[in-house]
Formats: structure tokens, C-alpha cells, sequence
């Protein structure tokens, strides 16, 4: 891995690509990777970004280290000031918080994201459940969606189970429709939805219908990776660029953030032996 | 001793009481003499800080059943209610051990059986069902929600046409928990609660329930109390207290104590492997075997522990080591 830039530490550039500079931004908590992408993003082209932390609420905080848990106090060392709960979603839902990150063991192609359950009728898998993310997502101006889990390899029966699917078993997280094909504008939601994706085999936008779009491909990935382990087709951006490698100062920031790699619990286990360059 | 409530307007609705009584010191196992068999139920704290364990731990020893469960982000507290049967409803919007060890075994199983009704909630839409009880009205008015299956899972959620702007919002009906059990560092005799760090939902939750009671790290004076930096939760709202030093052990109540991450990791290898092996790994030695909170920081290795939890003070590096050093 030395002299080589990681894929997780690529997911975290790509991600941190997402936020622009002078805006608020929030993550929500169990995301290593994003957690590091607001610091990356902070602390090299976003100086002027209003980072609030996930379930500490903490404004710019300048954690020593990554931990393994979002509501600790590590997490929240060296912030500015603090926000309430209400406060947080108040400022959302009034139209101030410019992005959230957002996750699901589905995301459709509008993404829309289920961390609820599995199961559309019978619960087969009850999962954790999503936080503050079916509110934020309806009212937050845009969303970066990630996961370090689109590979789905075929079984011994030939079975996948997707990742990224036509249509997920519950909208937890709203994206560009709902379940019966409508769309958030039309009920009313400020928000603006996702417009971008980052995942462990490319990295996505959404056109103007609100669809997943292929803008991106890491340097062993290709569009057939991409296909094949995606349930529905994702467009194609007419030039699907390979996702540039962070610089080596952001590859060690994120090393000196994160000294016991925390952000790695994200990737499959076959990921994190990824290298770059 | 803990007072009998009063109702300031001498209506049901919507006012909750105000406990005035001078002095609401009291022991574990009264404390939890309030919390009743059907109760919805706020459970303090988030994720691995701060949540009520002793409590919870006597709970499920005296064998509270039926509770609904009503909160925030929660993982290990929720999980181990779930393992104890004490729930049959859960409205929380997350129980897990986020990337750490991933979904909770017990509450899962809880859920998938049917054991426990799903009934998982938003964060804004909790603090807004909080806040419409602290204020006295019988909902709240959300903009988002609607269109997700979140929605559809609540029939209790209705909408109406703003009059004002002709805006289709969502209405989420007040809630007012039973009872909020809460783990705070410090309080007073007189039930005012001080809580340092980031207060999660519990000072909503305080003002929200019917009754409120509290363990806390050190039982100080008022004047003590206002050295540290004064109560967040003033004491009418505040039931009972008893003072419970680790009683969020293995969750974190800084600057007393970091998360016992080991601890945690035995608990999740243990519910992971079934319903069975959870009972005789760590109900049996943990709750069932601990008759007492004191029995129980004996078990978990006493002063040793203690000493080694509040270590994250010595340094970063000796906060990370608390960790440990590889991923999982």
C-alpha cells in the first residue's frame, strides 16, 4: 500500500470533491468516509465551510483522531460551538444546510435510499434504521450519496443481491421520485435532491429527469463492472473520465486524521487491498 | 423520597406535571419503580455515550414489559431492552453500532420475530412531536416526510394546506413519553441535572415526559452545580434521581469515563450468535448475575476498569489506545 494511494482514501477525495467552499454542510453519523471528506474538504479547498459534525453537533471540531463512534467526545474536540438537535434540523428544514450525505443498503436510480428494511410487503432484514436522513433528505439544497458496497459478485447460484437497485423495498431517504413515480418538487420539498454518487467501482451524477448518470470510473473498473453489478442501467455521461487520485497532501491529511484507518470498516474486505498510481 | 406530581392547569392534556418536591434522592431500585409495564418510554443518551445503563440493566431485572421506546439515534441501550423482552414497540430512527460492528443483533431479532412492532421515526420528526408537547399543542407541522415510506408506515401522520400559503405540509401528532430515563454526569438533591458535552435529545425529553428520572455520575450541591456550569434540565421536570458513578458503563459519560470498547465487542460477538448464546454469554453474567449496580462494576473488572476508561485524559495517544489499534 506505501506509495500508493488507497481506494478508500480516493472515496474520501472523490467525496470531498462534492462540497463547495463557503457553504454548511452536515454528516450524519456511522461514515467514516465522509467524516473525512468535510475535513479534507476544510482543511484544503473549503477553508470557509460551516462543517457540523454528526451526532455531536459540533461546528468545525478538529477531532485528534478518527474514532470508531460518532457521539463521542473525540469527535467533538476543538469545535467552534455546538448546535442543538432541533437546531440542526431547523436550520434544514428552514432551508440553510446546503448538503447532507446520505447511504442505504438500497439506493435506486433516483436515489432514493432504504436503510429501514428489507422486504417491500414481509419484513425479511430490519435494519438500523435512518436517522435524521428521511427529514433531511426532503429538505437539504443538495445530497452526496455514497457507498463502498456497489460490487455485487454473483453466488453460487448465480443470484446478486444489488446495492444499487431498480427500486428500493422502502424510500427511507427520498431522491428524485417516490415509490409511485413522483417527483419531491411536486409535493412541495425545497430540497434539491442528490447530484452526485461516489462508490467503490465509479462515481455518479444525476441528469435533469433526476436519473443516475456514470460520470466516472476508477483505473480497474469499467463500464462492464459498472453494469453488471448494478440492478438497473445508469446512464453514461458522454465522457466517463477516470476519477483523479487525491494529491499526496490530502492522502496525508487523511492519514494523520485517521492513524487506525477507521474509514476501512466501510470497504469490503477484497477493497482494501485497492491501491492506486 | 420523590413527590407526588401535580398538574398546573388540572387538565390531561397537554400539560405535564411539575415535580416540586425538595429533595428527590433515591436508590437504583426506586428510580425505577416509575417506569411502568406499557409506558412509552425516552431513552437518554446516543449511540455509545451517555446512555442509562444501570438503569436499563435493573429494568430488565425486574422485568418491565410492553415498554415503547421513543428517541434518536441509540444502539447498545435499545438492543439490550430488545434482549431483556422489555419492548414491544420500538419508534426510535436508528439502533445500531454504526460501522463499529454494524446492526444490533438483539433488536433485529426482536423486530424480525414480530416481537417488536417497527415503528422506526425521523430525528426532526421526533424533535417535532417533543416540541409540541413542550409547547402545549396537539401536533406539529413538518415539510418533509411526505412521499417516503416512512410516511405510509404512519397512519397517525395526516397533511394539511397551509391557510396562509396554500403549501402542503405534513403533521406529526404530539408525543409525550411516560417517562424519560436519563443519565446525566451531575445533579443536586433537589433533581436539578447538569449535563456536559453534547445533550442528544434528553433536555426535549425532559421537558416532554411525564415524569423524568435520572442516574448521575456525582450528586453535588447547587452551588457546586453552578460552579460546573449550572443545570440544563432545571429540577421541576425531574421525577427522582439516584446517584449511579459508571451507570452508562460500557457507553461513554465523559469526562468521568471513554466507551468500553472491548466490553462492547464481547456484547456484540455474544448477541450475534443468537438468542440462546446472548442469554448465558452476558444476560445471565451481566444483568441476571449482577443483583446490584455494585455487584455489576465488580464484574466489569471494578476500579481497574475505571481507572483505564478515565485514561483518555492522559493523552491522545492514551484515548486512542482505548480504541485498539487495528480494524475490525
Amino acid at each position: 500500500m506505501s506509495g500508493q494511494v488507497t481506494l478508500g482514501e480516493t472515496m474520501i477525495a472523490a467525496i470531498a470533491r462534492t462540497i463547495d467552499d463557503g457553504t454548511a454542510a452536515f454528516h450524519g453519523f456511522g461514515s467514516p468516509l465522509v467524516q473525512l471528506a468535510l475535513h479534507v474538504a476544510k482543511r484544503t479547498h473549503a477553508p470557509d465551510l460551516v462543517l457540523v459534525a454528526g451526532a455531536t453537533y459540533g461546528i468545525n471540531p478538529n477531532p485528534p483522531f478518527l474514532a470508531p463512534t460518532s457521539n463521542d467526545w473525540v469527535m467533538d474536540r476543538g469545535s467552534e460551538a455546538a448546535l442543538d438537535i432541533e437546531e440542526l434540523f431547523d436550520l434544514a428544514a428552514a432551508g440553510r444546510m446546503d448538503r447532507m450525505f446520505l447511504s442505504g443498503l438500497q439506493i435506486d436510480k433516483w436515489g432514493s435510499c432504504n436503510v429501514t428494511r428489507l422486504g417491500a410487503n414481509e419484513l425479511k432484514l430490519k435494519l438500523p434504521g435512518g436517522g435524521g436522513g428521511c427529514n433531511l433528505s426532503c429538505d437539504v439544497g443538495a445530497m452526496t450519496l455514497w457507498t463502498a458496497a456497489h460490487r455485487a459478485p454473483a453466488n453460487d447460484q448465480g443470484k446478486r443481491r444489488y446495492r444499487l437497485v431498480e427500486k428500493c423495498d422502502f424510500i427511507t431517504n427520498l431522491g428524485h421520485r417516490t415509490l409511485d413515480g413522483r417527483r419531491p418538487a411536486e409535493l412541495g420539498h425545497r430540497g434539491g435532491g442528490p447530484d452526485s454518487l461516489v462508490t467503490d467501482l465509479g462515481v455518479f451524477d444525476f441528469d435533469d429527469d433526476g436519473h443516475m448518470r456514470l460520470t466516472g470510473l476508477y483505473s480497474d473498473t469499467s463500464v462492464d463492472d459498472v453494469m453488471e453489478s448494478t440492478q438497473f442501467e445508469p446512464k453514461l455521461a458522454d465522457d466517463v473520465a477516470t476519477i483523479p487520485l487525491p494529491e499526496p497532501e490530502v492522502v496525508e491529511l487523511i492519514r494523520r486524521l485517521d492513524p487506525m484507518r477507521i474509514h476501512e470498516r466501510e470497504l469490503q474486505p477484497g477493497d482494501r487491498k485497492r491501491g492506486f498510481g | 423520597m420523590t413527590d407526588a406530581p401535580t398538574n398546573g392547569n388540572g387538565s390531561d392534556w397537554p400539560g405535564a406535571p411539575v415535580h416540586t418536591a425538595g429533595d428527590k434522592r433515591t436508590e437504583l431500585d426506586e428510580l425505577i419503580g416509575h417506569v411502568e409495564n406499557g409506558n412509552t418510554v425516552a431513552v437518554g443518551g446516543g449511540l455509545s455515550s451517555r446512555e442509562p445503563m444501570a438503569i436499563i440493566r435493573a429494568l430488565i431485572r425486574k422485568g418491565v414489559k410492553d415498554l415503547n421506546v421513543v428517541g434518536s439515534a441509540h444502539g447498545i441501550d435499545i438492543d439490550l431492552l430488545c434482549a431483556g423482552g422489555c419492548v414491544s414497540e420500538s419508534s426510535e430512527s436508528y439502533v445500531g453500532f454504526e460501522q463499529d460492528f454494524g446492526m444490533a443483533p438483539n433488536y433485529r431479532r426482536a423486530c424480525e420475530s414480530g416481537d417488536v412492532k417497527v415503528n422506526d421515526s425521523c430525528c426532526y420528526t421526533v424533535v417535532q412531536q417533543l416540541r409540541a408537547t413542550i409547547m402545549g399543542l396537539p401536533f406539529m407541522p413538518v415539510r418533509s416526510i411526505r412521499g417516503t415510506s416512512v410516511f405510509d408506515m404512519h397512519p397517525e401522520y395526516k397533511t394539511m394546506t397551509c391557510p396562509y400559503t396554500g403549501e402542503e405540509l405534513t403533521l406529526v401528532p404530539a408525543v409525550q413519553p411516560d417517562v424519560a430515563i436519563i443519565h446525566a454526569q451531575y445533579g443536586d438533591a433537589h433533581g436539578n441535572l447538569r449535563i456536559e458535552g453534547p445533550p442528544v435529545a434528553d433536555i426535549l425529553f425532559a421537558k416532554a415526559s411525564k415524569k423524568v428520572v435520572a442516574s448521575v455520575e456525582e450528586i453535588v450541591s447547587n452551588e457546586r452545580l453552578k460552579e460546573l456550569g449550572g443545570a440544563n434540565i432545571p429540577y421541576f421536570y425531574v421525577t427522582a434521581l439516584a446517584e449511579v458513578p459508571m451507570g452508562a458503563h460500557p457507553t461513554a459519560c465523559y469526562p468521568f469515563y471513554a466507551y468500553d470498547r472491548p466490553h462492547t465487542k464481547d456484547y456484540y460477538d455474544q448477541a450475534k450468535q443468537g438468542a440462546e448464546a446472548f442469554k448465558s454469554g452476558y444476560l445471565d453474567p451481566f444483568v441476571f448475575g449482577c443483583t446490584s449496580h455494585e455487584a455489576y462494576l465488580e464484574k466489569v473488572g471494578g476500579e481497574d476498569t475505571a481507572r483505564h476508561l478515565g485514561s483518555w485524559k492522559d493523552g491522545d495517544e492514551a484515548w486512542m489506545s482505548l480504541y485498539g489499534s487495528t480494524p475490525a
